[in-house]
C-alpha cells in the first residue's frame, strides 16, 4: 500500500513539470514582448528594460524556466510587479479563507447529496424521488450569484439570522468563522449538491439491482443495512470520482462566491491579478490550483483501493 | 399426519411490466415435509424460480403475490411484514442461488458476509459471529477457513463461493433452505462436490430443501420427489423412478426426452416434428475425405502464458480434418476456453503455432486477424447468447454485419438475401429478424448466434459452451442444428463443453484437457465407455445419470 502510495506521487511528478512549463509560458503566449506587457501601457522604453533587466527576460527561454523552477523549488514563488511583494506572502493572506469556503463547501455537499441520491434511488418512482429529483433540476439550472443574492437577501437582510457578507478567521472562534460561510458555502454548494445527488441515486439504482443485494435481503438484514453497508459502498467509487471532480470545478465557483460575499480570498486575488496583469501572482496561483488538482487525484486514487478490494495496485 | 412443514396453496403471482400484468405463477400448490429435499424441476420461463421466491419474499418490487397462500409451520407468509418477515428471512428459511459469484458483495471479506447472517438474527458479540463464521467454512468444507475468513469472492473460484453461500444460508439453522439452481455454471466435478456437501449437511442438520433446477438428471440424483413444472403450474410430481419410467404429462414426456443421458443420441432428443429431415440426412453415408488430403486444422506445441505466471495451456497439440468434429473437455480452469480461443485467433499463444488449411496463422496479432482473409474461415458460437449479442444491434444487423465486414457485401437487396438464407438456415423465423435481442427467447438468440457465426460460410466453427445457457429442450434442438450443418456444409466442429453427455452425442473424437495439458483423447464413445485415466473417470462419473435410461426408451 505504501509503496503504491509512493509510485503514484513519483507518478505525478511528470504532471506537475508539464503543468510548471505552461504556467511559465503564459508569458510568452500572451501577445507581443513579456516585459511590454508586464510593464503596462504607459511605460516608457527604460521601464521595460529595467524590467527585461530585473526578470532576466534577456537569457534563453530554457535558463529563464531552469531558474524558475529552481527558485519554486525553494519555496520563492517569485514578487508581485503591483504590490511589490512576495507572491508566497500573498497567497498565504489569502489561502484561508478560500480553503475554509471549500471544505465547508465539500462537506455540506456530501452531507446532504448523498443522504439524498440514496433515499431517492431507494423510493426510486415515488414522490419523495420526484421532488429531489426536481430540486436537483433547479440546483443545476441557477447560476451560483443568483442563489447567493437570494439567500443573502432572505438569511442575511430579511430574516437576519446570518450576516450579510465578509469573512472572520477561524482564530476568532468557531462560530462566527462558521457562520460567515454557511450562506457562500450553500450557494457554491448548490450545483454540486444536485450533481452528486443525481449520480449517487444512478449508483445506487444499479447496485440495487445487483445479485448480493438480493442475498442480504435473503439474510434478513434490515433496511438501513443494506442500503448504508452493502450497498452504498459498492457504489462509492463512482460517486467518489464525482466529488473529485467537483473539487476541481470548486476552484473556479469559488472565485465567483467570493465576490458576491466580500470573502477577501484567493478568487479576488486572482481577478485582481488578472485584470492588472500581475503575471507571477497570476502563475504562482494556477500552480497552487493545479498542485491541489494533483492532490486531488491522487487521494481519489488511494481512496479506490480502500473501497475497493478489486482494485489491483 | 403432522402439519407439512411449507404448504403452498393455489399459488398465484404477477408481474407488472409495460405491457400490463403477466402471471408467471397460476396456481401452484406443493408441500415440503420436514427435512426432506423436494425437486422442482422446469425449463426457463415456468415459474419455478418465482416460487421460490415468492416463499422466502425476494421478489422483485414488480411482482406481486395475487393469489393463494404459502403456510411456514402454519404461518402465512404472504401477510407476513416488517419484523416477523426479517426473523424469517434467513433464520427459519434462508435461500442460495445460481450465479454465487455475484450473490456475494464483491467488496466485503466472506468472513463478514457470514458474520452479517448471525450477528442479525443472534444476539452475541462480534467475536463470538466470527468465530461461529469460522465453524461454518470448516463446516462446508473450505480449506486453509482461517486465511479464507479475510479473502474476498473475487479470490474464490465459483464452487468456493458456492459453499461460502451454503454457510451463510446455514449459519442460523434454517428449517427449509431453497437452492435455486445452486450448480448451474459450476463444471459438473465441482457441481458434484457443491450437490454433495448440501446434501449431507441438510440430511445432518434435518433441514428440508427445495432444489430448484432446470436438470432433471440432478434432481433425480439428490431428490425422492420431483415436481415437474410449465408456464406456471405444476403439471407432475412423483418420485424420479416413476417419472422417468411413466412420466404422466406430456410435457414430462418431452422434457425427460430431452434431457441426454449417456446413451442417447441427438435425433432422441426432439420431438417428431423437429426431426423432420433429419433423420432422412443421417441415412445418406457421408463422403470420407479422399486419402491424403491435408487436415484442415493443425495445432502445434501450443502454449499461452498469462502475466509471468504457470501456463495456462501448455504443449497441445492437434489435428481436425474438414466436416469434423471435436470435442474438446475439462474441468473449469482446465484451460479449454483459453485453446479455444487461440485457435480462433482471438488470443495470441506464447508459443507454438496454428496451421490452417496449410498456412501458418498462429504469428498474426489476434488484432490484426480481421483483416487476414481466413477470419471467414475460422468462427466462433460464443457461451451466453444474452451477453455476445450487442443490445442495439437487430438480428439482421447481427448477422448482416460480419457479411458486411468479411465479405465486402454494401446494404442491398443480396445482403438482405444472403442474411434471410442465413435465418433459414439456422430455423430462424424470418419475421424475427427485425427484433432486438431482448425481444427475442433464449433459444431464438441462439440462433442468431450460430447464424451469424455461420454466414460468412466459415470451415471452422468453434462453439464455446454454445448450449450452457439453454433450456434443455432448446439445446436439443440447437445441437441438431449443428450436427446437420456439418454434414450437409462440411462445417468442421471444434465443441468446448463440461457436458460430457452432449460431447459424446456430437462429436467424432474428444480431448479430454487437466490443468492446460491433454490427458487423454480418442474417439468420444470408447472414451467415455472405458475411460483410462482417473481424471476422465472422475469427470464421467460426475454426470448426472438418469439411471432408469433403459426403461424410458421403451416407455417412448
Amino acid at each position: 500500500m505504501l509503496s503504491y502510495i509512493l509510485r503514484r506521487i513519483v507518478s505525478t511528478l511528470p504532471v506537475m513539470a508539464i503543468v510548471a512549463l505552461f504556467v511559465f509560458s503564459l508569458l510568452y503566449i500572451a501577445p507581443g514582448d513579456p516585459a511590454v506587457v508586464i510593464a503596462g501601457d504607459q511605460a516608457s522604453p527604460e521601464d521595460v528594460e529595467r524590467i527585461r533587466q530585473s526578470l532576466g527576460l534577456d537569457r534563453p527561454f530554457l535558463i529563464q524556466f531552469g531558474s524558475w523552477v529552481w527558485r519554486i523549488l525553494h519555496g520563492d514563488l517569485g514578487t508581485s510587479i503591483f504590490t511589490n511583494l512576495p507572491v508566497s506572502a500573498l497567497i498565504g493572506q489569502r489561502l484561508g479563507p478560500t480553503l475554509s469556503l471549500m471544505i465547508v463547501t465539500l462537506l455540506l455537499t456530501i452531507v446532504i447529496a448523498v443522504p439524498l441520491g440514496v433515499v431517492a434511488a431507494w423510493k426510486a418512482g415515488s414522490l419523495i424521488d420526484r421532488v429531489i429529483m426536481g430540486f436537483a433540476v433547479f440546483g443545476f439550472s441557477l447560476p451560483v450569484f443568483v442563489v447567493g443574492y437570494m439567500l443573502a437577501y432572505i438569511f442575511a437582510l430579511e430574516l437576519e439570522w446570518l450576516p450579510v457578507q465578509g469573512y472572520t478567521p477561524l482564530a476568532q472562534g468557531f462560530w462566527p468563522w462558521l457562520e460567515n460561510l454557511i450562506l457562500p458555502a450553500v450557494a457554491l454548494g448548490c450545483v454540486y449538491i444536485a450533481l452528486i445527488a443525481r449520480i449517487t441515486r444512478a449508483t445506487m439504482l444499479e447496485v440495487l439491482q445487483q445479485d448480493y443485494i438480493r442475498t442480504a435481503r435473503a439474510k434478513g438484514l434490515g433496511q438501513g443495512g443494506i442500503l448504508f453497508v452493502h450497498a452504498l459502498k459498492n457504489a462509492a467509487v463512482p460517486i467518489v470520482t464525482v466529488i473529485g471532480i467537483g473539487i476541481a470545478l470548486l476552484i473556479g465557483g469559488a472565485v465567483v462566491t467570493e465576490s458576491v460575499f466580500a470573502i477577501p480570498g484567493l478568487g479576488r486575488l486572482t481577478i485582481d491579478a488578472i485584470l492588472r496583469r500581475d503575471y507571477p501572482v497570476i502563475q504562482g496561483i494556477v500552480l497552487l490550483f493545479s498542485f491541489v488538482y494533483v492532490l486531488v487525484n491522487l487521494m481519489i486514487d488511494v481512496i479506490y483501493t480502500l473501497v475497493d478490494p478489486r482494485i489491483r495496485y | 399426519m403432522s402439519e407439512a412443514l411449507l404448504r403452498i396453496d393455489d399459488l398465484h403471482v404477477a408481474f407488472s411490466t409495460r405491457r400490463g400484468m403477466v402471471e408467471a405463477v397460476r396456481g401452484v400448490t406443493l408441500t415440503v415435509e420436514k427435512g426432506e429435499m423436494l425437486g422442482l424441476v422446469g425449463e426457463s420461463g415456468s415459474g419455478k424460480s418465482v416460487t421460490g421466491f415468492a416463499t422466502t419474499r425476494l421478489l422483485d418490487a414488480a411482482g406481486r403475490v395475487t393469489g393463494g397462500r404459502i403456510l411456514f409451520r402454519g404461518q402465512d407468509v404472504t401477510k407476513l411484514g416488517g419484523d416477523d418477515l426479517r426473523q424469517l428471512q434467513g433464520a427459519a428459511m434462508s435461500m442460495i442461488f445460481q450465479n454465487p459469484r455475484a450473490a456475494l458483495n464483491p467488496i466485503r471479506a466472506i468472513g463478514l458476509q457470514i458474520a452479517d447472517a448471525i450477528l442479525t438474527h443472534k444476539r452475541i458479540s462480534k467475536e463470538a459471529a466470527r468465530a461461529e463464521a469460522l465453524d461454518l467454512l470448516r463446516a462446508v468444507q473450505i480449506r486453509e477457513p482461517e486465511a479464507r475468513m479475510n479473502a474476498y469472492p473475487h479470490e474464490l473460484s465459483g464452487g468456493m463461493c458456492q459453499r461460502v453461500m451454503i454457510a451463510i444460508a446455514i449459519s442460523c439453522n434454517p428449517a427449509l433452505l431453497i437452492a435455486d439452481e445452486p450448480t448451474t455454471g459450476l463444471d459438473v466435478a465441482t457441481q458434484k462436490v457443491v450437490m454433495d456437501l448440501l446434501a449431507d449437511i441438510a440430511a445432518a442438520r434435518g433441514m428440508a430443501t427445495i432444489l430448484i433446477t432446470h436438470d432433471l438428471g440432478l434432481a433425480a440424483r439428490y431428490c425422492r420427489r420431483i415436481a415437474v413444472m410449465e408456464r406456471g403450474r405444476i403439471v407432475e410430481e412423483a418420485s424420479p423412478k416413476t417419472l422417468f419410467s411413466t412420466p404422466q404429462h406430456a410435457y414430462t414426456r418431452r422434457l425427460v426426452a430431452a434431457s441426454p443421458t449417456s446413451t442417447s443420441r441427438i435425433e432422441d432428443l426432439v420431438t417428431e416434428e423437429e426431426r423432420e429431415g433429419y433423420a432422412a440426412m443421417l441415412g445418406k453415408p457421408r463422403l470420407e475425405p479422399a486419402y491424403g488430403t491435408p487436415p484442415l486444422l493443425e495445432v502445434r506445441k501450443l502454449a499461452k502464458r498469462f502475466d509471468e505466471g504457470s501456463a495456462a495451456v501448455a504443449d497441445f497439440s492437434m489435428t481436425m480434418a474438414g466436416g469434423e468434429s471435436v470435442g474438446l473437455v475439462g474441468e473449469s480452469g482446465s484451460g479449454k476456453s483459453t485453446t479455444s480461443r487461440m485457435i480462433c485467433r482471438l488470443i495470441d499463444p506464447s508459443e507454438g503455432d496454428i496451421v490452417f488449411d496449410g498456412q501458418s496463422v498462429g504469428h498474426i496479432a489476434s488484432r490484426d486477424f480481421h483483416r487476414s482473409p481466413l477470419r471467414k474461415d475460422i468462427q466462433m458460437v460464443f457461451q451466453d447468447p444474452n451477453e455476445s449479442l450487442n443490445p442495439r444491434f437487430t438480428a439482421f444487423d447481427c448477422i448482416a454485419h460480419p457479411l458486411m465486414r468479411l465479405d465486402g457485401m454494401r446494404a442491398g437487396e443480396a445482403l438482405r438475401k444472403r442474411v434471410e438464407e442465413c435465418a433459414e438456415r439456422v430455423g430462424l423465423p424470418l419475421e424475427l429478424l427485425p427484433r432486438f435481442p431482448h425481444q427475442l427467447s433464449g433459444g431464438q438468440k441462439a440462433r442468431v448466434g450460430i447464424a451469424r457465426a455461420i454466414a460468412c460460410r466459415p470451415r471452422l466453427l468453434v462453439l464455446d459452451e454454445p448450449t450452457a445457457a439453454l433450456d434443455v429442450s432448446v439445446q436439443a434442438v440447437v445441437l441438431q442444428l449443428l450436427d446437420r450443418l456439418r454434414r450437409e456444409n462440411d462445417i468442421a466442429l471444434l465443441f468446448v463443453s463440461h457436458d460430457l453427455n452432449v460431447v459424446r452425442m456430437l462429436c467424432d473424437r474428444t480431448i479430454v484437457l487437466r490443468n492446460g495439458g491433454i490427458v487423454e483423447q480418442g474417439e468420444s464413445r470408447a472414451l467415455f465407455d472405458n475411460p483410462k485415466t482417473d481424471y476422465t473417470r472422475k469427470l464421467v462419473e460426475a454426470i448426472p445419470h438418469i439411471e432408469t435410461g433403459k426403461m424410458l426408451a421403451a416407455a417412448l
